[in-house]
C-alpha cells in the first residue's frame, strides 16, 4: 500500500514537471504569470473587483459616480458568473478598446482609456494571471446607474467619441527610461487620473487639467502636479517614494481611497517602478493655479480659528502645525490643506479618518471624529485658519460647504 | 483529563490586523439644558438651592452653588444612572461595613435625597416655627448645616450625617465638573482656580518655567473664543 502510493507520487511528479518544462512561453509560465500578477496589483484591480474581505477578484465593490452606481464585475473564470467564457482577445479587447464579449460597451469606470495605454504583452500577462485565480460563482449587477445613464450603448458610444483616444502608451525618446516607465505606470496601468484629474459634465477626464485633483465619493483626490503650494512640487523623489511605498512621509499620511490605493497596490510596487513614477510626477508641468494670499491673522475667522486649533488640534498637530512624522499629518505647507477644493479636509474633521496601515508603517493613526463638538461655522473657521496660518495661503471656507457635506455625509 | 471551557461571554474581542475603526466613532455625554427640575418637586429644588448656596457661597469674584448650577447638576445626576445606582451591586445583604468598604446603604442616592430632604424639611419646621430650610437666614442654615455634618441634628426617618457627606460631594462635584453637566456654569470654578480645563497636552509649556498659562480654560462644549468676535 505505502509502495503504492509513493508509486503514485513519483508519478504526479513526473507529470507536473513535465508540464512546467513545456509551459515555457505560453500562458502556463510562471514567469508570464508571476508578471500579471505583479501588474494587476500595479493596476490596482482588487479596488473595484474585490470586496474588502472578500473572495479575489470576485466582484461587488461599488464606485458612486454622479450618474449613479457602478459595480466592479467577478472577473475569476467562473463560466456563468465571471468572465470564465472570455477569451484571452476578448480580454485585451476589454482593455484596449474598453469593448467587452460580444460588444459590449464598457462604462469608463473601469479605467480602459488608461488601460489602452498598457501593451500587449503586458494585458497578456494580466490575463494569464486572472485564469489562475479560483473561479468563485458571485452574480454582480454592474450597472446600477440611474436612467438615462444606465442606457450602455448609445451613451458610452458616444461618450468614447469625446473621451476615449485609443492606443498603446507611446515612449519619449527624449527622456529617460525611468521617466518613460513612471509615464506608462501614471498614465496607463495606475490610472492615477481617474481619481486625480479633474472631469468634464460627461466624466471624461479634462485634458487641460491633468492631475490638478478632483472630487470623487465625497473625497478631494488632491493636485499632484509640481504647483509648490497645493501639488507635489516642494516634495523630493525620495518622499514620493516613500509615500508611495509605506502610505507616509515627512509631509503627509495616506487617508481614505488613496489610503486604499497604497494598501493594495503602491505599497506592493517595486521601489524602481516607485522611482520611475515620482521621476515622471516630479518632471510634470506644475498647475500654475491663481496667486492666493493669506488671510490676516486678525481675521475674525483666523482669531476663532486659532482659538479652536489651540484647544481640539493642537495636541496631535502640533501649535506650528508640525504634526508628527509618520503619526500626525503635518499641516503647515502641506499642499492638502491649501487645495483648492475642502472637501477632504471638512470630512476628516466631521467623521474623523483613518490613515492606511502597510508594512513599513503599520500603525494606522485615526483620526477622531469633531463633527459632535464643533458646529458648521466653527469647522469652516479652524479649517480656515489651518489654510491660512505658518505660511499656507487658500481660500476661507463658508460654513455652508460645511452644512452641505455634513449633510451628504449622513446620508 | 477533562479541559472545561467556560463560555460566558466576557467584554473581550480579539483584534487581528489593524485595530477597529468607524467615522463619527465617540460617545460624547449629551449636554444638560437648562429648564425645570427633572427629578426634584419644587420644594426640594429649593432647598437644595439653599443648601448649596451656603456650602459655596456667593463672593464679589465668583458665584455661590447655587448661581454657579450646583443644585441643577445634582437634579440631572439624580434623575440619570447616578441616582438609579445604576452599575452598582445592589442586592442584598445589606451590613454595616467598615469606613473602607464605602457606602453599603440599600437604597438608590435618589431616594436617600427624597428622603432627606423630607426629613429636613420636617426638622427645620418643627424647630424654627413653621420655616423650611431655604427661608431660614444664613447663620440658622448654617447651624442646621453644622448639625447635620456633626450628627447633633437629627433627622426622622434619614441619616443626617450621611446625607451632609453626600451633599458636599455632588456639590463640588457639580461645581468643578465640566459645564456640560449643568454646573460649574461659564467655567467659574475653573477660572477661580486657574485650571484650564479638559486639554490635551502642555507641551509648549513644559519648559516655560514662571510663565502665566495663557489660554482661559475650554470644556467639551468649547468656549466663548470658539465664535466669531466683532464685526
Amino acid at each position: 500500500m505505502r509502495i503504492r502510493t509513493l508509486t503514485a507520487l513519483a508519478f504526479a511528479a513526473c507529470i507536473t514537471g513535465g508540464v512546467s518544462l513545456r509551459a515555457v512561453g505560453d500562458d502556463q509560465s510562471f514567469a508570464k504569470i508571476e508578471r500579471g500578477r505583479y501588474l494587476a496589483v500595479a493596476g490596482d484591480c482588487s479596488a473595484c473587483h474585490t470586496v474588502p474581505g472578500g473572495k479575489p477578484f470576485a466582484g461587488g465593490a461599488a464606485l458612486e459616480t454622479p450618474f449613479g452606481a457602478l459595480v466592479g464585475p467577478n472577473i475569476t473564470p467562473d463560466v456563468a458568473t465571471g468572465i470564465g467564457a472570455w477569451s484571452e482577445a476578448d480580454f485585451l479587447r476589454a482593455m484596449s478598446e474598453g469593448i467587452g464579449k460580444n460588444g459590449t460597451r464598457l462604462y469608463p469606470a473601469m479605467p480602459y482609456p488608461a488601460y489602452t495605454k498598457v501593451t500587449r504583452d503586458d494585458a497578456s500577462a494580466i490575463w494569464a494571471y486572472l485564469r489562475t485565480l479560483e473561479p468563485v460563482g458571485n452574480a454582480v449587477q454592474s450597472n446600477q446607474l440611474l436612467f438615462p445613464f444606465n442606457a450602455r450603448r448609445p451613451a458610452t458610444a458616444t461618450w468614447d467619441l469625446i473621451n476615449f483616444k485609443p492606443g498603446v502608451f507611446e515612449p519619449d525618446p527624449a527622456k529617460s527610461e525611468t521617466w518613460n516607465r513612471g509615464a506608462y505606470l501614471v498614465e496607463g496601468l495606475g490610472h492615477c487620473g481617474t481619481c486625480h484629474t479633474p472631469k468634464n459634465i460627461t466624466g471624461g477626464d479634462r485634458g487641460d487639467m491633468v492631475l490638478q485633483g478632483a472630487l470623487l465619493q465625497n473625497w478631494y483626490a488632491p493636485d499632484v502636479t509640481t504647483d509648490l503650494r497645493t501639488g507635489i512640487g516642494s516634495w523630493a523623489v525620495e518622499e514620493i517614494v516613500r509615500y508611495l511605498k509605506t502610505g507616509a512621509n515627512s509631509f503627509d499620511i495616506a487617508s481614505g481611497p488613496m489610503a486604499e490605493a497604497v494598501e493594495n497596490s503602491t505599497s506592493h510596487m517595486t521601489d524602481a517602478d516607485l522611482l520611475a513614477i515620482a521621476t515622471y510626477l516630479k518632471d510634470s508641468p506644475p498647475r500654475n493655479g491663481p496667486a492666493v494670499a493669506a488671510l490676516a491673522g486678525n481675521d475674525r475667522r483666523m482669531v476663532a480659528g486659532q482659538a479652536i486649533y489651540e484647544d481640539r488640534c493642537a495636541a496631535c498637530h502640533v501649535s506650528s502645525g508640525a504634526g508628527a512624522p509618520t503619526l500626525f499629518p503635518r499641516l503647515a505647507k502641506a499642499p492638502l490643506i491649501q487645495s483648492d477644493d475642502p472637501t477632504s479636509l471638512i470630512r476628516v474633521v466631521l467623521i474623523g479618518s483613518r490613515a492606511g496601515a502597510t508594512a513599513a508603517a503599520p500603525t494606522a493613526p485615526a483620526m477622531p471624529a469633531f463633527g459632535w463638538n464643533l458646529n458648521d461655522a466653527e469647522v469652516a473657521d479652524v479649517l480656515t485658519y489651518i489654510r491660512n496660518a505658518w505660511g499656507n495661503a487658500a481660500a476661507p471656507i463658508q460654513p455652508a460647504s460645511v452644512a452641505t457635506l455634513r449633510d451628504r455625509l449622513q446620508r | 483529563m477533562t479541559l472545561v471551557f467556560s463560555t460566558t461571554s466576557a467584554g473581550a474581542l480579539v483584534v487581528k490586523g489593524s485595530l477597529p475603526w468607524t467615522p463619527n466613532a465617540g460617545d460624547p455625554p449629551t449636554a444638560v439644558l437648562p429648564g425645570p427640575w427633572v427629578y426634584f418637586i419644587p420644594e426640594e429644588g429649593a432647598a437644595i438651592e439653599a443648601l448649596v448656596d451656603r456650602l459655596i457661597p456667593p463672593d464679589p469674584q465668583t458665584p455661590g452653588g447655587k448661581d454657579a448650577g450646583c443644585a441643577v447638576f445634582i437634579d440631572r445626576q439624580l434623575a440619570g444612572s447616578y441616582g438609579s445606582a445604576e452599575g452598582l451591586y445592589m442586592r442584598g445583604p445589606f451590613a454595616n461595613g467598615t469606613p473602607q468598604q464605602g457606602d453599603q446603604s440599600p437604597l438608590t442616592p435618589a431616594v436617600r435625597y427624597r428622603q432627606a430632604l423630607a426629613a429636613l424639611d420636617k426638622y427645620c419646621r418643627a424647630t424654627f416655627a413653621g420655616k423650611s430650610f431655604a427661608q431660614l437666614p444664613d447663620d440658622q442654615k448654617d447651624k442646621v448645616i453644622s448639625g447635620l455634618e456633626e450628627g447633633s441634628a437629627t433627622l426622622d426617618g434619614a441619616d443626617g450625617k450621611m446625607f451632609f457627606a453626600q451633599l458636599l460631594t455632588n456639590t463640588r462635584e457639580g461645581f468643578f465638573a465640566d459645564p456640560v453637566y449643568g454646573g460649574n456654569r461659564d467655567m467659574v470654578a475653573w477660572k477661580m482656580i486657574g485650571f484650564p480645563g479638559a486639554r490635551y497636552d502642555y507641551r509648549d509649556w513644559v519648559d516655560r518655567h514662571n510663565e502665566r498659562y495663557p489660554l482661559p480654560p475650554v470644556g467639551f462644549a468649547g468656549r466663548p473664543g470658539w465664535v466669531r468676535q466683532g464685526p
